[in-house]
């Protein structure tokens, strides 16, 4: 051993900054979220054309999940990362870029998504200059992360660490791959991906999304804020190590259990809910380290508010991840997909298990940051309360909502016709849950402005200058001598003894790349077969690209968020073709870059919208839904009859797409003139049937055509009326 | 669960975090095992209620049997039916409820055409007979953009709207849109309507 002690100190600054990014961007997240609940019951809400439903929804889930929750996630790691392996940072500099990188991005997220700058996958909106930053921020955060672990003063890493390793490597890989696109311009581009093949790469990346930001490194702030909180040792270790690599290696396969009988192949969608039940355990092996870490404390939960938020946590996370392995279940999902169920069950993870954790981190972190006494316990405790009945209302409400209009879309009545075949009606039903969503989201808010009330006052007490303990620890030893006694027994025996995984843990660069391997090798028995299968997806002869100006049009749809309320995906299930017509093929999608089958049915499902109403219909009720529909929640989008069609645009659109091989023939050479040919000819039938002159080079004309395009394809192959 | 007296502390400790060196809870690992067997009996299938025939062939027996417990009524109502239907004031008011909700939008809550024909005058695009109205209603004629109501609206909504129809015949609203179709009752007396029925 060597006995020289370095001297050095830890980096408390930047992880004030991020404390205060983590609870700034979480009201706002919350307020968000809060404007498009109102929304939904009350579409007057809606200012069009940049705060509508279909922009906010995007900000909202990106503020909350990256902003939120990426902040928490960051402002525990550079705390506890440092702590545990007795270093500090490799480099500030990469730390504080990380940082005001981090930050410069969720700003131009909260300009861009307004702005209608929108990939238009979940959770991946952000467009590609944007897609390029997070990126290089995210590989600083790496660099910077994997050299402090090479600078540790610790032999071993502790159960925190492998979480954030596993974090860091897989989100770098999801966003990669699922933001692969081509550019057709500054702020818009399409995936490379087209249909099937996109769906599944989009889930791949948004199930381990809330597996690999939202799971993992809770799992890890959890494995180290619980027991400091609680001053009790972690309930097992050996659980510990299971838990890790099953979670680790199990969840990247569940991706396709979002997609459970739409176009995606039945085996893919086997291996992602059998997988999700197999993940049910490793998942709450986190759960009862967790609770079972406060063994001999439970007399402190009552006192510690701390403890409360930490308590509440991990249980919203048990129950979240025994509803996530339910809901992957088949038949589950048939009801529960495309309803408020799921976003329910979100939000019991997202309010609960990620939200409280973060309180509950941020309040121990507080007085030790800020080196003073938290300003007021008692609004600590007010904050837990409000907060907890808060979420209450919310998912009771909002469960009641996913089944009250899952089981009413599926009801037929003796004659066999639908119960309730007016999409509307089964909306009208949901208004008064809407509205106890809305209250449960104030009582959320009111917490967290507690919350940062309370921390400004704490903040105001600060010292004139903080205090930088100097710490002392012992550099690794360069020749490390194994000190454990070989391991008597067989095979079994010894491999159920962990040595094994005691010497990974000496390892941290061997430990990141097993971690690599595991998660790699189940992301790729999946995507294999997805992209080298034929018969995956049969081809559809009468399957046409849109036309260039239907092409605008989808352009529009995508900007103006449509694909958040209405679906475009009809699954093979007897009410559902009896409501929407026959189901969505694997064919019909072969041109969609992206995918546009949505997650959720607010409105009803538009893969057959096409000639199912005049154009002039199309054309009124995006002017105003209520006019054709009197209880339409759906915004209103008056200015799509102002605004014109960039129409020299359309050519950057067409050449994009036939560079990822849609077959383009005569529009890569002039793409306006054909859309301009058919706008002319689509408003001169508008104004026929009585409708607005001079639409012809209006927005309103290429998003008709988009719509009335939509399931025409199979339609005019079957020989219908066309 | 074991016993916390019994718990061994492992020798390590990260920042003053402790470890117990406990075995994995015996629930945990045999509901860990369990989760894997489902795998197998789901592949396997001897309940049937495993991985079963996939999703479209399931969709086909399940359509298969739909329809046959659900034979479609072919179209049952006379004439005269329906006509009886317009004198019946609570099919009136039923059918007044459902043209103001669904129709209005189209052909005007008077009934005076808009997108959609003037359902008031004497000419009819696609038969002016009870029956001929019932059909438009239910079957649509997309092509021009009248939707198909029979998926929408039930059998009784129905009944009500093309009661509401046949009633307001004749009530010339103001500001009507242009007679479409041909007359009916025809009448070889009177001359052809005023606009020549636009072919769409």
């Amino acid at each position: 051993m060597n006995a020289r002690l370095d001297s050095f100190s830890y980096d408390d600054a930047i992880v004030r900054k991020f404390l205060w990014a983590t609870m700034i961007w979480g009201i706002v997240g919350f307020l968000i979220g809060l404007i498009i609940a109102i929304q939904l019951p009350w579409p007057g809400f809606n200012l069009a054309p940049y705060l509508t439903f279909g922009r906010l929804r995007p900000l909202h889930t990106n503020a909350v999940i990256f902003a939120f929750a990426g902040n928490a996630f960051f402002t525990g790691a550079y705390y506890s990362t440092q702590r545990l392996l007795k270093t500090r940072m490799w480099s500030d500099a990469l730390s504080k870029f990380h940082f005001w990188g981090w930050q410069a991005i969720i700003v131009a997220a909260a300009v861009t998504l307004p702005l209608g700058f929108t990939q238009s996958k979940e959770y991946a909106e952000l467009e590609w200059p944007i897609d390029i930053a997070i990126a290089v921020v995210w590989v600083a955060f790496a660099v910077n992360y994997f050299v402090t672990l090479t600078k540790r003063r610790e032999r071993h890493i502790y159960v925190a660490i492998w979480f954030y390793i596993a974090s860091i490597i897989t989100v770098a890989l999801l966003h990669i791959f699922n933001n692969l696109s081509v550019p057709a311009g500054a702020f818009k581009s399409y995936s490379i991906y087209a249909g099937v093949q996109d769906a599944f790469m989009q889930w791949w990346y948004g199930h381990n999304a809330v597996a690999f930001f939202l799971t993992t490194p809770f799992l890890g702030l959890m494995y180290y804020f619980m027991p400091k909180a609680a001053d009790r040792p972690v309930f097992s270790y050996r659980l510990s190590i299971l838990h890790f690599w099953s979670l680790v290696f199990l969840y990247i396969w569940a991706g396709p259990h979002h997609l459970h009988y739409t176009a995606l192949p039945d085996w893919a969608s086997t291996l992602g809910m059998l997988f999700s039940v197999m993940l049910w355990m490793p998942s709450w092996g986190g759960m009862v380290n967790g609770l079972l870490t406060l063994r001999g404390a439970w007399h402190k939960v009552t006192e510690d508010p701390i403890l409360k938020f930490f308590v509440v946590a991990v249980t919203a996370y048990g129950m979240s991840t025994f509803e996530g392995p339910m809901l992957s279940i088949k038949s589950v999902n048939a009801l529960a997909h495309y309803t408020d169920w799921v976003i329910a069950h979100v939000h019991t993870g997202a309010l609960g298990w990620n939200g409280f954790l973060t309180f509950g981190m941020v309040y121990w972190l507080a007085p030790r940051l800020f080196q003073t006494e938290i300003y007021s316990k008692k609004l600590v405790n007010l904050h837990f309360w409000l907060a907890t009945f808060g979420i209450l209302l919310y998912v009771v409400a909002i469960y009641s909502a996913g089944a009250t209009q899952g089981l009413m879309w599926r009801a037929f009545d003796e004659t066999g016709r639908l119960q309730y075949p007016d999409f509307v009606e089964t909306v009208m039903r949901l208004i008064p849950m809407y509205w106890v969503r809305v209250v449960g989201g104030t009582l959320y808010i009111t917490g967290a402005s507690l919350a940062i009330y309370n921390l400004y006052k704490t903040w105001a007490t600060r010292p004139a200058t903080y205090e930088v303990p100097v710490v002392q620890a012992a550099p690794l030893d360069p020749v490390y001598v194994d000190d454990h006694a070989p391991e008597a027994g067989g095979f079994w025996a010894r491999f159920t003894h962990m040595g094994w995984h005691r010497r990974w843990e000496g390892m941290p660069l061997f430990f990141s790349v097993m971690t690599a391997v595991a998660v790699i090798i189940a992301s790729l028995f999946e995507i294999i077969p997805t992209f080298l299968i034929k018969s995956n997806v049969p081809t559809i002869a009468s399957v046409k690209p849109y036309t260039p100006l239907e092409l605008a049009g989808r352009n529009i749809y995508q900007r103006e968020g449509c694909f958040n309320c209405h679906s475009q995906m009809i699954r093979p299930l007897t009410y559902e073709t009896e409501r929407y017509g026959d189901y969505s093929k694997p064919g019909e999608s072969v041109y969609e870059h992206p995918f546009l089958w949505g997650s959720r049915r607010i409105g009803p499902d538009l893969a057959r919208e096409g000639g199912k109403y005049p154009d002039l219909w199309h054309v009124r009720h995006m002017k105003n839904p209520r006019e054709v529909t009197q209880k339409s929640i759906m915004p209103a989008y008056p200015h799509l009859e102002t605004n014109l069609i960039d129409f020299p645009s359309i050519q950057r659109s067409v050449d994009a797409m036939a560079m990822i091989g849609v077959p383009y023939g005569d529009a890569v050479n002039n793409a306006p003139a054909m859309a301009k040919a058919q706008a002319e000819q689509l408003a001169a039938s508008i104004e026929a049937a009585g409708g607005p002159k001079g639409l012809a080079d209006k927005e309103i004309v290429a998003l008709t055509a988009y719509l009335q395009r939509l399931g025409r394809d199979l339609k005019n192959a079957s020989g219908g009326t066309p | 669960m074991a016993d916390k007296d019994n718990d061994k502390l492992l020798e390590h400790a990260y920042d003053g975090i402790q470890e117990f060196d406990n075995p994995l809870p015996t629930w945990w690992k045999w509901i860990f095992y369990a989760t894997i067997l489902v795998v197998p009996i789901y592949m396997w299938d001897p309940l049937g209620i495993g991985v079963g025939p996939g999703k479209v062939k399931a969709y086909e027996q399940q359509m298969a049997a739909f329809n046959a417990a659900h034979p479609k009524s072919a179209g049952t109502y006379t004439d005269d039916q329906l006509a009886a239907f317009a004198k019946d004031p609570a099919k009136l008011e039923a059918g007044k409820v459902v043209f103001t909700t669904y129709c209005a939008a189209c052909h005007r809550p008077d009934g005076g055409g808009l997108i959609g024909p003037n359902l008031t005058d004497d000419f009819w695009i696609h038969g002016g007979k009870p029956t001929e109205i019932m059909k438009t209603v239910t079957e649509g004629v997309l092509a021009k953009g009248m939707p198909n109501w029979g998926k929408v609206l039930k059998p009784d909504q129905i009944e009500g709207a093309v009661a509401y129809v046949q009633s307001i015949h004749g009530t010339n609203p103001a500001n009507p849109k242009a007679p479409e179709g041909a007359k009916f009752p025809s009448d070889s007396a009177a001359a052809p309507p005023a606009v020549a029925p636009k072919a769409k």
